[in-house]
């Protein structure tokens, strides 16, 4: 994105190519990867035009001008249907955009589309009932999960049919996408970026972020985006910095503690040596690495479930009263269990997430960031539901959001992005967890890896 | 405890119906494995010292 902003600036390309060249690639490859719900192709050709005018009349523009993008179809977009990938809201039209869509349109971006996604982004494979199931670029036979629930967005930017997208991520719903594909996904710190007009699956583990193919995309996009939000009472006042000037390159004394148990040492054996690969290539950098564990993470997946199934089953129960039968058999069963979380359960589980918080608040005290797996494995196949990790089997959900989701549950910033490729040439993703509202830290130590690495250049065969 | 007891469907059932929820046996067979797992876990919760942290619903907001 920060490459065509700056050829589009430089009138190297014009916006109208850029779409339309974007919109041939979703014509040819679309049919087979799903990852889009609905494409505006008219009006993004319209808005390419409008930027093309204002270009060639020197009229000021920013730093997005003339670059496409598409959100996970849970952003409310004016007059562009919003189905959070289910059935219930397929003909929901919003009066207005989400706030972080208002602030990507003044920043130049040019809408073009709306992606898939788990329905309801209740879930980590990214399949979908109605719309059908996302796949991975990387999957030459097109039959493995792109993960989720931001799968669309995982797809679509890995494919390049779309350079940036805006995920949501409530257990791991932008890095497990971003990890399976091969790209790079910003979950921002609880409070960074405004949730206003994007349908909720769980309000206080909810975090709206990036989907690019590079730490530098990321920060342009977060800078764009972030911020305080009337409209959403948990953003954050604090200012937003320049996340691009952040990205020296350098890491030289920064300290970095690999997550051991839980994390790196039950990966399946070619993820957990490409993290500890990566480990000891920031380390030749001139990082200081050492190795941490985290004791309050058993409890975590408990409590995380606890919590989002009741938040959840409180925003659906009147379609699971009136429409059950509209939701796909996962999400319904999902939504079911709430109904048996008390309330004393879920103040408890709130309190596991008091002192889980304070734990990674106490290890980053002593470190900058730190470092572990996105996913513990690499894309299943499409109706995989067993595994088998280093601590023994694990069904395949719990599995993909087993590293990220103790970062929703704690609020830190987190970043996935791809360290290199399992022998069956999938992508592994690798995940830098930073202190709260550091995310120019996170993104600086991503970016330097992606300086001395090429992993995120590589492209799936289906791109 | 409820997890103590045999989590059954009708007990599901009844459960569901305090919260507005008129699910069938067919419906709650499939998920009731996984209730019970489930509420074996929070009541392990239960052990955790935890009696003077203030729970928290939102991250630190600034």
């Amino acid at each position: 994105m920060a490459d065509l902003g700056r050829m589009i600036a430089s009138k190297q390309v014009s916006p109208v190519e850029v779409v339309s060249a974007h919109l041939d690639r979703i014509s040819a490859l679309d049919s087979k990867l799903r990852a889009f719900i609905t494409v505006c192709a008219d009006a993004a050709l319209e808005s390419a035009r409008a930027a093309e005018a204002d270009l060639m009349a020197g009229r000021p523009v920013g730093p997005l001008h003339g670059v496409p993008w598409a959100p996970k179809d849970l952003y409310s977009t004016k007059g562009v249907r919003t189905t959070g990938g289910s059935k219930i809201l397929a003909d929901s039209v919003p009066a207005a955009d989400a706030t972080v869509v208002v602030r990507l349109a003044r920043a130049g971006a040019i809408l073009l589309g709306k992606l898939n996604m788990h329905e309801f982004a209740y879930g980590p494979e990214g399949i979908n009932a109605h719309y059908g199931d996302t796949r991975n670029p990387w999957s030459a036979d097109a039959h493995r999960i792109a993960g989720g629930s931001s799968s669309g967005s995982g797809a679509a930017v890995a494919a390049g049919l779309a350079p940036g997208s805006l995920g949501s991520d409530t257990g791991g719903s932008i890095r497990i996408p971003a990890s399976l594909c091969g790209i790079t996904g910003l979950k921002p710190t609880y409070g960074r970026a405004s949730r206003a007009g994007v349908l909720p699956l769980a309000w206080s583990m909810d975090h709206v972020g990036p989907m690019t193919r590079s730490a530098r995309d990321c920060a342009l996009m977060l800078g764009a985006i972030a911020g305080y939000d009337p409209a959403d009472p948990t953003t954050s006042v604090l200012p937003v910095p320049d996340y691009a000037a952040a990205l020296t390159g350098e890491v030289k004394g920064l300290r970095v503690g690999l997550l051991r148990a839980h994390f790196t040492d039950v990966a399946a054996p070619d993820v957990r040596a490409a993290v500890e690969a990566a480990a000891t290539q920031l380390e030749r950098a001139g990082a200081v690495v050492d190795e941490v564990n985290l004791t309050q993470i058993t409890h975590v997946g408990t409590a995380s479930a606890a919590i989002v199934a009741s938040e959840a089953l409180a925003y659906h129960a009147a379609w699971m009263r009136s429409r059950p039968q509209d939701y796909q058999p996962d999400v319904r069963e999902r939504l079911r269990m709430g109904a048996f979380v008390s309330g004393a359960h879920y103040v408890r589980s709130q309190q596991v997430r008091a002192l889980a918080a304070r734990e990674v608040d106490e290890v980053l005290a002593r470190r900058d960031v730190l470092l572990a797996p996105a996913t513990p494995l690499a894309a299943p196949v499409l109706g995989e539901r067993e595994t088998t990790l280093g601590d023994g089997p694990s069904d395949v959900r719990t599995a993909l959001l087993r590293c990220t989701r103790p970062f929703n549950f704690s609020g830190h910033p987190a970043c996935a992005a791809p360290c290199g490729f399992t022998v069956s040439g999938l992508p592994i993703g690798l995940q830098v967890v930073g202190r709260p509202f550091d995310e120019a830290t996170v993104l600086r130590v991503v970016d330097a890896y992606q300086r001395i690495t090429d992993w995120h250049t590589r492209r799936p065969v289906a791109a | 405890m409820l997890a103590r007891m045999e989590i059954s469907v009708e007990l599901l059932k009844r459960t569901a119906a305090l919260g507005g929820f008129d699910w069938s046996d067919a419906e709650l067979e499939p998920i009731r494995p996984a209730v019970a797992r489930l509420l074996e876990a929070l009541e392990r919760l239960e052990q955790l010292p935890l009696g003077d942290v203030e729970p928290t619903t939102q991250y630190r907001v600034i």
